[in-house]
Protein backbone atom coordinates (compact mmCIF):
# COMPACT_ATOMS: atom_id res chain seq x y z
CA UNK A 1 0.00 0.00 0.00
CA UNK A 2 1.08 3.30 -1.06
CA UNK A 3 2.15 5.80 2.15
CA UNK A 4 1.78 9.38 2.39
CA UNK A 5 5.26 11.11 1.64
CA UNK A 6 6.12 12.49 4.57
CA UNK A 7 3.71 11.07 6.81
CA UNK A 8 4.35 9.02 10.12
CA UNK A 9 4.08 6.54 8.42
CA UNK A 10 5.98 6.92 5.20
CA UNK A 11 8.77 8.41 7.78
CA UNK A 12 8.82 5.03 9.70
CA UNK A 13 9.24 3.13 6.35
CA UNK A 14 11.85 5.07 5.33
CA UNK A 15 14.13 4.20 8.71
CA UNK A 16 13.28 0.49 7.63
CA UNK A 17 14.35 0.96 4.37
CA UNK A 18 17.56 3.05 5.30
CA UNK A 19 18.45 0.15 7.48
CA UNK A 20 18.11 -2.37 5.38
CA UNK A 21 20.31 -0.56 2.43
CA UNK A 22 23.60 -0.39 0.85
CA UNK A 23 23.84 2.68 3.42
CA UNK A 24 24.88 0.67 5.91
CA UNK A 25 27.89 0.84 4.29
CA UNK A 26 28.33 3.67 2.05
CA UNK A 27 27.61 5.56 5.85
CA UNK A 28 29.31 3.61 8.12
CA UNK A 29 32.05 6.55 9.04
CA UNK A 30 29.35 8.84 9.31
CA UNK A 31 29.54 10.17 12.72
CA UNK A 32 28.56 14.36 11.97
CA UNK A 33 25.28 13.76 13.99
CA UNK A 34 21.80 13.79 13.02
CA UNK A 35 20.47 15.69 9.42
CA UNK A 36 17.03 16.80 9.07
CA UNK A 37 15.03 17.65 5.90
CA UNK A 38 13.07 20.84 5.93
CA UNK A 39 10.04 20.23 3.60
CA UNK A 40 8.34 24.19 3.14
CA UNK A 41 4.99 24.97 3.41
CA UNK A 42 2.70 24.80 0.09
CA UNK A 43 -1.31 24.87 1.11
CA UNK A 44 -2.25 24.49 -2.23
CA UNK A 45 -1.12 20.61 -2.02
CA UNK A 46 -2.26 20.61 1.72
CA UNK A 47 0.99 21.31 3.25
CA UNK A 48 -0.06 23.80 5.61
CA UNK A 49 2.70 24.60 7.82
CA UNK A 50 6.53 23.49 6.94
CA UNK A 51 7.07 19.57 7.77
CA UNK A 52 10.46 18.81 9.44
CA UNK A 53 12.28 15.06 9.20
CA UNK A 54 14.18 14.33 11.70
CA UNK A 55 16.86 11.33 10.47
CA UNK A 56 19.33 10.49 13.56
CA UNK A 57 22.13 9.27 11.58
CA UNK A 58 25.10 6.92 13.08
CA UNK A 59 27.94 4.79 11.98
CA UNK A 60 24.99 3.58 8.81
CA UNK A 61 22.79 3.21 10.49
CA UNK A 62 19.47 5.24 11.25
CA UNK A 63 18.54 5.21 15.10
CA UNK A 64 15.84 7.31 14.84
CA UNK A 65 13.29 9.07 11.87
CA UNK A 66 10.50 11.01 13.09
CA UNK A 67 8.53 14.10 12.25
CA UNK A 68 9.24 17.41 13.89
CA UNK A 69 8.88 21.04 13.41
CA UNK A 70 10.76 23.35 11.62
CA UNK A 71 12.38 24.81 14.73
CA UNK A 72 13.61 21.06 16.01
CA UNK A 73 14.69 20.52 12.60
CA UNK A 74 16.81 23.35 12.58
CA UNK A 75 19.17 22.43 15.72
CA UNK A 76 20.40 19.41 13.60
CA UNK A 77 24.08 19.98 12.61
CA UNK A 78 23.12 19.69 8.99
CA UNK A 79 19.75 20.84 8.23
CA UNK A 80 18.23 20.49 4.07
CA UNK A 81 15.53 23.06 3.32
CA UNK A 82 13.63 22.57 0.23
CA UNK A 83 10.08 23.43 -1.56
CA UNK A 84 7.94 20.01 -1.74
CA UNK A 85 8.31 20.21 -5.82
CA UNK A 86 12.23 19.65 -4.94
CA UNK A 87 12.09 17.34 -2.20
CA UNK A 88 9.84 15.25 -5.03
CA UNK A 89 12.17 15.26 -7.57
CA UNK A 90 15.11 13.45 -4.93
CA UNK A 91 11.88 11.13 -4.10
CA UNK A 92 12.40 10.66 -7.46
CA UNK A 93 15.83 10.57 -8.60
CA UNK A 94 15.60 13.35 -10.37
CA UNK A 95 17.36 15.71 -8.69
CA UNK A 96 20.46 14.61 -7.29
CA UNK A 97 20.54 16.30 -3.57
CA UNK A 98 24.10 17.51 -2.81
CA UNK A 99 23.93 18.81 -6.84
CA UNK A 100 20.53 20.69 -5.44
CA UNK A 101 22.24 22.23 -3.00
CA UNK A 102 25.13 23.78 -4.95
CA UNK A 103 22.47 24.90 -7.53
CA UNK A 104 21.00 26.42 -4.87
CA UNK A 105 17.90 24.02 -4.74
CA UNK A 106 18.16 23.05 -1.94
CA UNK A 107 19.57 25.20 1.38
CA UNK A 108 22.38 23.41 3.64
CA UNK A 109 22.75 24.70 7.12
CA UNK A 110 25.79 22.59 8.03
CA UNK A 111 29.02 22.10 6.42
CA UNK A 112 29.04 21.04 3.23
CA UNK A 113 32.75 19.43 2.85
CA UNK A 114 31.52 17.19 5.60
CA UNK A 115 28.49 15.70 3.35
CA UNK A 116 30.32 16.10 -0.12
CA UNK A 117 32.58 13.83 1.75
CA UNK A 118 29.47 11.03 1.86
CA UNK A 119 28.05 11.92 -1.26
CA UNK A 120 27.63 7.98 -1.77
CA UNK A 121 26.12 7.58 1.57
CA UNK A 122 23.89 10.73 0.03
CA UNK A 123 23.01 8.62 -3.16
CA UNK A 124 22.15 5.40 -0.89
CA UNK A 125 19.47 7.68 1.39
CA UNK A 126 18.20 8.79 -1.62
CA UNK A 127 18.23 4.99 -3.12
CA UNK A 128 16.21 3.59 0.16
CA UNK A 129 13.51 6.46 -0.31
CA UNK A 130 12.63 5.56 -3.71
CA UNK A 131 12.70 2.02 -2.65
CA UNK A 132 9.27 3.08 -0.63
CA UNK A 133 5.78 2.77 -2.42
CA UNK A 134 4.77 6.33 -2.63
CA UNK A 135 1.66 8.45 -2.85
CA UNK A 136 2.95 12.12 -3.54
CA UNK A 137 0.67 15.18 -2.24
CA UNK A 138 -0.01 16.34 -6.00
CA UNK B 1 28.87 13.30 -22.86
CA UNK B 2 27.07 14.40 -25.90
CA UNK B 3 23.84 16.03 -25.43
CA UNK B 4 20.55 15.10 -25.58
CA UNK B 5 17.02 15.05 -25.10
CA UNK B 6 17.69 15.15 -21.56
CA UNK B 7 19.60 17.93 -21.46
CA UNK B 8 18.28 20.31 -18.61
CA UNK B 9 19.92 23.28 -16.95
CA UNK B 10 19.89 26.87 -15.01
CA UNK B 11 21.77 29.58 -16.19
CA UNK B 12 22.44 32.50 -14.48
CA UNK B 13 24.93 35.15 -14.65
CA UNK B 14 23.44 38.35 -12.86
CA UNK B 15 26.57 41.21 -12.87
CA UNK B 16 26.40 43.99 -15.51
CA UNK B 17 29.41 44.40 -16.78
CA UNK B 18 31.25 47.38 -17.76
CA UNK B 19 34.38 47.09 -20.05
CA UNK B 20 37.00 49.56 -21.64
CA UNK B 21 39.84 51.35 -21.24
CA UNK B 22 39.19 54.23 -18.44
CA UNK B 23 35.55 52.00 -17.43
CA UNK B 24 36.65 52.98 -13.72
CA UNK B 25 35.38 56.71 -14.56
CA UNK B 26 32.07 54.66 -14.60
CA UNK B 27 31.96 53.72 -11.60
CA UNK B 28 30.57 56.85 -9.32
CA UNK B 29 27.78 56.45 -11.94
CA UNK B 30 27.29 52.86 -10.92
CA UNK B 31 27.15 53.40 -7.57
CA UNK B 32 24.25 56.09 -7.86
CA UNK B 33 22.40 53.81 -10.27
CA UNK B 34 22.81 50.84 -7.33
CA UNK B 35 21.65 53.64 -5.00
CA UNK B 36 24.99 53.93 -2.66
CA UNK B 37 25.51 57.16 -1.51
CA UNK B 38 27.96 56.02 1.07
CA UNK B 39 31.13 53.42 -0.26
CA UNK B 40 33.25 51.36 1.17
CA UNK B 41 36.31 50.89 -0.91
CA UNK B 42 38.05 47.38 -0.32
CA UNK B 43 41.35 46.28 -1.25
CA UNK B 44 44.34 45.11 -0.26
CA UNK B 45 47.52 46.58 1.61
CA UNK B 46 50.17 46.91 -1.64
CA UNK B 47 47.05 48.30 -3.80
CA UNK B 48 46.53 50.93 -1.41
CA UNK B 49 50.02 51.98 -1.98
CA UNK B 50 49.26 52.60 -5.90
CA UNK B 51 47.31 55.10 -7.65
CA UNK B 52 44.55 52.64 -8.96
CA UNK B 53 42.69 53.29 -4.83
CA UNK B 54 42.97 56.62 -5.97
CA UNK B 55 41.47 56.44 -9.40
CA UNK B 56 39.02 55.01 -8.03
CA UNK B 57 38.02 57.29 -5.03
CA UNK B 58 38.63 60.28 -7.43
CA UNK B 59 35.63 58.85 -9.54
CA UNK B 60 33.71 57.85 -6.59
CA UNK B 61 33.78 61.54 -5.23
CA UNK B 62 31.33 62.51 -2.39
CA UNK B 63 30.24 58.99 -2.57
CA UNK B 64 33.49 57.46 -0.63
CA UNK B 65 32.42 57.20 2.23
CA UNK B 66 35.87 55.46 3.62
CA UNK B 67 38.41 52.63 2.25
CA UNK B 68 39.39 49.75 4.36
CA UNK B 69 43.08 48.73 2.90
CA UNK B 70 43.79 45.59 5.40
CA UNK B 71 43.23 42.70 2.82
CA UNK B 72 45.91 40.29 2.35
CA UNK B 73 46.79 37.07 0.13
CA UNK B 74 44.33 34.29 1.22
CA UNK B 75 42.25 36.78 2.96
CA UNK B 76 40.55 35.73 6.88
CA UNK B 77 37.34 35.65 8.89
CA UNK B 78 39.16 38.21 10.71
CA UNK B 79 39.66 40.78 8.08
CA UNK B 80 36.04 40.39 7.14
CA UNK B 81 34.86 41.12 10.20
CA UNK B 82 37.06 44.37 11.07
CA UNK B 83 36.18 45.30 7.73
CA UNK B 84 32.26 45.24 8.49
CA UNK B 85 32.79 46.66 11.44
CA UNK B 86 34.55 49.47 9.91
CA UNK B 87 31.85 49.58 6.74
CA UNK B 88 29.09 49.59 9.94
CA UNK B 89 30.86 52.34 11.25
CA UNK B 90 31.20 54.40 8.41
CA UNK B 91 27.25 54.02 7.13
CA UNK B 92 28.46 52.12 4.17
CA UNK B 93 25.46 51.39 1.87
CA UNK B 94 27.82 49.89 -0.66
CA UNK B 95 30.87 47.93 -1.37
CA UNK B 96 33.33 48.40 -4.28
CA UNK B 97 36.33 45.81 -4.10
CA UNK B 98 39.49 46.59 -5.35
CA UNK B 99 42.02 43.87 -6.46
CA UNK B 100 42.05 40.38 -6.94
CA UNK B 101 40.49 37.35 -5.41
CA UNK B 102 41.15 38.46 -2.21
CA UNK B 103 39.65 41.44 -2.38
CA UNK B 104 37.12 40.58 -3.99
CA UNK B 105 35.94 37.95 -1.71
CA UNK B 106 36.37 40.04 1.24
CA UNK B 107 33.94 42.96 -0.60
CA UNK B 108 31.30 39.54 -0.55
CA UNK B 109 31.93 38.56 2.81
CA UNK B 110 31.53 42.34 4.08
CA UNK B 111 28.62 42.69 2.31
CA UNK B 112 26.77 40.13 3.70
CA UNK B 113 27.67 41.34 7.18
CA UNK B 114 26.63 45.04 5.84
CA UNK B 115 23.13 43.78 5.04
CA UNK B 116 22.64 41.12 7.42
CA UNK B 117 24.83 41.69 10.93
CA UNK B 118 26.64 38.92 12.88
CA UNK B 119 30.20 37.77 11.84
CA UNK B 120 31.62 36.07 9.33
CA UNK B 121 31.57 32.40 10.80
CA UNK B 122 27.87 32.42 11.41
CA UNK B 123 27.39 32.26 7.65
CA UNK B 124 30.04 30.21 6.39
CA UNK B 125 28.56 26.85 7.62
CA UNK B 126 25.72 27.78 4.95
CA UNK B 127 25.11 26.78 1.33
CA UNK B 128 22.75 28.84 -0.17
CA UNK B 129 20.67 29.79 2.70
CA UNK B 130 20.96 33.92 2.48
CA UNK B 131 17.39 34.96 1.46
CA UNK B 132 17.81 38.14 0.36
CA UNK B 133 20.25 40.33 -2.36
CA UNK B 134 23.08 41.50 0.04
CA UNK B 135 24.67 45.18 0.21
CA UNK B 136 25.08 46.13 -3.29
CA UNK B 137 28.71 45.02 -4.66
CA UNK B 138 30.90 46.85 -7.17
CA UNK B 139 33.90 44.86 -8.30
CA UNK B 140 37.02 46.37 -10.25
CA UNK B 141 39.29 43.43 -10.79
CA UNK B 142 43.22 44.32 -10.40
CA UNK B 143 43.84 41.06 -11.80
CA UNK B 144 42.63 38.39 -14.53
CA UNK B 145 41.99 34.99 -13.32
CA UNK B 146 39.56 34.63 -10.58
CA UNK B 147 36.35 35.62 -12.41
CA UNK B 148 34.97 36.65 -9.07
CA UNK B 149 33.30 39.35 -10.37
CA UNK B 150 30.80 36.78 -11.53
CA UNK B 151 30.67 34.58 -9.19
CA UNK B 152 28.57 33.17 -6.48
CA UNK B 153 31.80 31.71 -3.65
CA UNK B 154 34.04 33.61 -1.38
CA UNK B 155 36.76 31.45 -0.09
CA UNK B 156 38.23 33.55 3.58
CA UNK B 157 40.29 31.40 5.26
CA UNK B 158 40.18 31.25 9.05
CA UNK B 159 44.12 31.60 10.36
CA UNK B 160 43.41 30.58 13.87
CA UNK B 161 41.82 27.46 12.59
CA UNK B 162 43.95 27.14 9.63
CA UNK B 163 41.22 26.10 7.49
CA UNK B 164 39.41 27.82 4.46
CA UNK B 165 35.72 28.65 4.30
CA UNK B 166 33.79 28.87 1.91
CA UNK B 167 30.85 31.04 1.45
CA UNK B 168 28.60 30.01 -1.36
CA UNK B 169 25.46 32.32 -1.98
CA UNK B 170 23.16 33.36 -5.33
CA UNK B 171 22.67 36.43 -3.43
CA UNK B 172 26.64 37.15 -3.04
CA UNK B 173 27.19 37.34 -6.81
CA UNK B 174 28.43 41.06 -7.05
CA UNK B 175 25.77 43.82 -9.08
CA UNK B 176 28.58 45.05 -11.46
CA UNK B 177 32.09 44.37 -12.64
CA UNK B 178 34.29 46.70 -13.96
CA UNK B 179 36.37 45.39 -16.37
CA UNK B 180 39.37 47.98 -17.32
CA UNK B 181 42.20 46.97 -18.76
CA UNK B 182 44.37 50.17 -17.13
CA UNK B 183 43.60 48.37 -13.30
CA UNK B 184 45.62 45.13 -14.52
CA UNK B 185 48.42 47.21 -16.84
CA UNK B 186 51.03 46.74 -14.00
CA UNK B 187 50.76 43.20 -12.86
CA UNK B 188 53.89 41.46 -12.86
CA UNK B 189 54.74 38.46 -15.56
CA UNK B 190 54.12 35.82 -13.09
CA UNK B 191 51.01 36.68 -11.30
CA UNK B 192 49.86 37.51 -15.02
CA UNK B 193 50.64 34.07 -16.26
CA UNK B 194 49.54 31.92 -12.74
CA UNK B 195 46.22 34.30 -12.65
CA UNK B 196 45.13 33.50 -16.49
CA UNK B 197 46.49 29.84 -16.03
CA UNK B 198 43.26 29.95 -13.50
CA UNK B 199 41.05 31.20 -15.81
CA UNK B 200 41.84 28.40 -18.66
CA UNK B 201 41.32 26.30 -15.73
CA UNK B 202 38.31 26.88 -14.86
CA UNK B 203 37.40 27.45 -18.52
CA UNK B 204 38.58 23.71 -19.41
CA UNK B 205 36.88 22.41 -16.34
CA UNK B 206 33.68 23.71 -17.23
CA UNK B 207 33.76 22.36 -20.24
CA UNK B 208 34.65 18.80 -18.75
CA UNK B 209 32.09 19.32 -15.77
CA UNK B 210 29.30 16.46 -15.25
CA UNK B 211 27.02 20.05 -15.48
CA UNK B 212 28.11 21.61 -18.63
CA UNK B 213 25.35 23.11 -20.93
CA UNK B 214 25.32 24.91 -24.30
CA UNK B 215 25.63 28.33 -22.64
CA UNK B 216 28.96 27.78 -20.75
CA UNK B 217 30.32 26.18 -23.20
CA UNK B 218 30.68 28.59 -25.93
CA UNK B 219 31.29 31.33 -22.93
CA UNK B 220 34.09 28.66 -21.86
CA UNK B 221 35.74 28.10 -25.71
CA UNK B 222 35.86 31.64 -26.13
CA UNK B 223 37.77 32.21 -23.26
CA UNK B 224 40.26 29.35 -23.87
CA UNK B 225 40.42 31.01 -27.43
CA UNK B 226 41.30 34.42 -25.95
CA UNK B 227 43.70 33.23 -23.23
CA UNK B 228 45.81 31.20 -25.85
CA UNK B 229 46.09 34.31 -28.03
CA UNK B 230 46.65 36.99 -25.66
CA UNK B 231 48.11 35.81 -22.12
CA UNK B 232 51.38 34.98 -23.45
CA UNK B 233 51.32 38.83 -24.78
CA UNK B 234 50.22 40.12 -21.47
CA UNK B 235 53.13 38.52 -19.80
CA UNK B 236 55.78 39.08 -22.41
CA UNK B 237 54.83 43.28 -22.37
CA UNK B 238 52.57 43.63 -19.47
CA UNK B 239 51.47 47.55 -20.85
CA UNK B 240 49.53 46.09 -23.76
CA UNK B 241 45.90 46.86 -23.17
CA UNK B 242 44.41 44.55 -25.71
CA UNK B 243 45.92 42.17 -24.03
CA UNK B 244 45.13 43.08 -20.80
CA UNK B 245 41.29 43.40 -21.78
CA UNK B 246 40.95 40.12 -23.76
CA UNK B 247 42.13 39.07 -20.54
CA UNK B 248 40.09 40.34 -18.45
CA UNK B 249 37.00 39.66 -20.62
CA UNK B 250 38.28 35.91 -21.06
CA UNK B 251 38.60 35.54 -17.04
CA UNK B 252 34.96 37.36 -16.74
CA UNK B 253 33.63 34.80 -19.15
CA UNK B 254 35.43 31.95 -17.34
CA UNK B 255 33.78 33.19 -14.48
CA UNK B 256 30.37 32.71 -15.82
CA UNK B 257 30.91 29.41 -17.16
CA UNK B 258 32.66 27.63 -14.30
CA UNK B 259 29.97 29.43 -11.96
CA UNK B 260 27.13 27.95 -13.67
CA UNK B 261 28.97 24.60 -14.89
CA UNK B 262 31.04 24.36 -11.95
CA UNK B 263 34.77 22.90 -11.51
CA UNK B 264 36.20 19.37 -10.67
CA UNK B 265 39.18 17.62 -9.75
CA UNK B 266 41.81 19.77 -10.52
CA UNK B 267 39.85 22.52 -8.08
CA UNK B 268 39.60 19.89 -5.50
CA UNK B 269 43.63 19.16 -6.13
CA UNK B 270 44.47 22.25 -6.32
CA UNK B 271 42.51 23.81 -2.94
CA UNK B 272 44.34 20.91 -0.96
CA UNK B 273 47.71 21.58 -2.55
CA UNK B 274 46.80 25.90 -1.82
CA UNK B 275 45.92 24.99 1.99
CA UNK B 276 48.14 22.82 2.94
CA UNK B 277 51.18 24.12 1.26
CA UNK B 278 50.59 27.59 0.30
CA UNK B 279 50.99 27.50 -3.24
CA UNK B 280 48.90 30.41 -5.14
CA UNK B 281 45.74 29.06 -6.52
CA UNK B 282 46.73 29.40 -9.62
CA UNK B 283 49.73 27.76 -10.33
CA UNK B 284 48.66 25.19 -8.64
CA UNK B 285 45.73 24.62 -11.22
CA UNK B 286 48.24 25.41 -13.86
CA UNK B 287 49.98 22.08 -12.84
CA UNK B 288 47.16 19.70 -12.03
CA UNK B 289 45.50 21.07 -14.91
CA UNK B 290 46.95 18.66 -17.50
CA UNK B 291 47.24 15.41 -14.78
CA UNK B 292 43.81 16.34 -14.31
CA UNK B 293 42.06 16.00 -18.26
CA UNK B 294 44.77 12.67 -18.67
CA UNK B 295 42.33 11.14 -15.55
CA UNK B 296 39.07 12.20 -16.76
CA UNK B 297 40.54 11.81 -20.71
CA UNK B 298 38.56 8.40 -21.56
CA UNK B 299 35.40 9.72 -20.27
CA UNK B 300 35.35 12.74 -22.20
CA UNK B 301 37.48 12.69 -25.42
CA UNK B 302 34.77 14.40 -27.12
CA UNK B 303 34.92 17.56 -24.70
CA UNK B 304 38.18 17.63 -25.05
CA UNK B 305 38.54 17.50 -28.54
CA UNK B 306 36.18 21.19 -28.65
CA UNK B 307 39.07 22.08 -25.96
CA UNK B 308 41.88 21.29 -28.86
CA UNK B 309 39.95 22.85 -31.50
CA UNK B 310 40.09 26.07 -29.16
CA UNK B 311 43.54 25.62 -28.41
CA UNK B 312 43.91 25.73 -32.28
CA UNK B 313 44.72 22.26 -32.97
CA UNK B 314 43.39 20.92 -36.21
CA UNK B 315 41.01 17.98 -35.56
CA UNK B 316 40.84 16.81 -39.01
CA UNK B 317 41.46 13.47 -39.57
CA UNK B 318 42.04 12.56 -35.54
CA UNK B 319 40.07 10.95 -33.56
CA UNK B 320 38.67 12.96 -30.33
CA UNK B 321 40.80 10.85 -28.13
CA UNK B 322 44.27 12.06 -30.15
CA UNK B 323 42.42 15.76 -30.19
CA UNK B 324 42.34 15.06 -26.35
CA UNK B 325 45.89 14.29 -25.82
CA UNK B 326 47.19 16.66 -27.97
CA UNK B 327 45.33 19.41 -26.06
CA UNK B 328 47.02 18.09 -23.16
CA UNK B 329 50.23 18.43 -24.25
CA UNK B 330 49.42 21.94 -25.70
CA UNK B 331 48.41 23.03 -22.00
CA UNK B 332 51.66 21.59 -21.01
CA UNK B 333 53.32 23.29 -23.76
CA UNK B 334 51.49 26.91 -23.20
CA UNK B 335 52.13 27.27 -18.98
CA UNK B 336 55.72 26.27 -19.30
CA UNK B 337 56.35 28.76 -22.48
CA UNK B 338 55.00 31.57 -19.87
CA UNK B 339 57.34 30.53 -17.44
CA UNK B 340 55.21 28.79 -14.62
CA UNK B 341 56.57 25.62 -12.92
CA UNK B 342 55.39 22.06 -14.17
CA UNK B 343 55.24 19.92 -11.37
CA UNK B 344 53.97 19.85 -7.81
CA UNK B 345 57.80 19.45 -6.70
CA UNK B 346 59.29 22.37 -8.03
CA UNK B 347 56.55 24.43 -6.15
CA UNK B 348 58.20 22.58 -2.76
CA UNK B 349 55.24 19.98 -1.81
CA UNK B 350 56.67 17.24 -0.15
CA UNK B 351 56.09 13.83 -1.84
CA UNK B 352 55.21 12.63 1.61
CA UNK B 353 51.91 14.27 2.08
CA UNK B 354 50.59 13.40 -1.38
CA UNK B 355 48.39 10.85 0.24
CA UNK B 356 47.10 13.63 3.14
CA UNK B 357 46.63 15.87 0.08
CA UNK B 358 44.22 13.60 -2.06
CA UNK B 359 42.52 12.64 1.28
CA UNK B 360 41.85 16.44 2.35
CA UNK B 361 40.38 16.83 -1.40
CA UNK B 362 37.53 14.25 -0.86
CA UNK B 363 36.01 17.18 1.34
CA UNK B 364 36.02 19.51 -1.78
CA UNK B 365 32.50 20.38 -3.75
CA UNK B 366 34.25 20.56 -6.80
CA UNK B 367 34.54 16.69 -7.10
CA UNK B 368 31.05 16.06 -7.28
CA UNK B 369 31.10 17.77 -10.85
CA UNK B 370 33.86 16.06 -12.28
CA UNK B 371 32.87 13.69 -15.34
CA UNK B 372 34.78 10.91 -13.86
CA UNK B 373 33.91 9.68 -10.23
CA UNK B 374 36.84 10.53 -8.35
CA UNK B 375 35.62 10.38 -4.71
CA UNK B 376 38.96 7.53 -4.11
CA UNK B 377 42.01 8.47 -2.60
CA UNK B 378 43.59 6.44 -4.40
CA UNK B 379 42.98 8.08 -7.58
CA UNK B 380 43.39 10.94 -6.16
CA UNK B 381 47.02 10.22 -5.01
CA UNK B 382 47.58 8.61 -8.40
CA UNK B 383 47.36 11.91 -10.10
CA UNK B 384 49.13 14.02 -7.36
CA UNK B 385 51.83 11.33 -8.06
CA UNK B 386 51.79 12.10 -11.66
CA UNK B 387 52.04 15.89 -11.60
CA UNK B 388 54.49 15.70 -8.55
Amino acid sequence: MALKVFSEEWIKAYKDAINKSAYRDAGKDWRAGPVSLVVLANPDIGLSQDVGIWLDLHEGVCREASVCDRQKASTAPFCITGEYSQWKQVLLKELDPIKGMMQGKLKLKGDLPTIVRYVKAAQELVNAASTLETEFLD
Amino acid sequence: MQYNERLQFIYTNPTKIVFGKGAVKEVGYEAEKLGGSRALVVTDTDLAKTDLVERVKTFLGKRCAGVFAEVVQDTGVHIVDKGAAYGKSIGADLVVSVGGGSSIDTGKGIAILLKEGGKLHDYAAQFNALTRPQTPHIVIPTTAGTGSEVTYAAVIKDHERKQKLLVVDYNIIPNVGILDPEMTAGMPPRLTAATGMDALTHAIEAIHSAQCEPISDAMALHAIRLIHTYLPIAVARGGDLVARGQMLIAACIAGVAFSNAQVGVVHALAHSVGARCGVPHGVANSILLPYGMSFNKDTCPDRYALVAEALGISRAGISDEEASSRAIEEIKRFSSSIGLPQRLREVQVPKEILRELAELSLYDGSLVYNPKPAFDADLLEKILEEAW
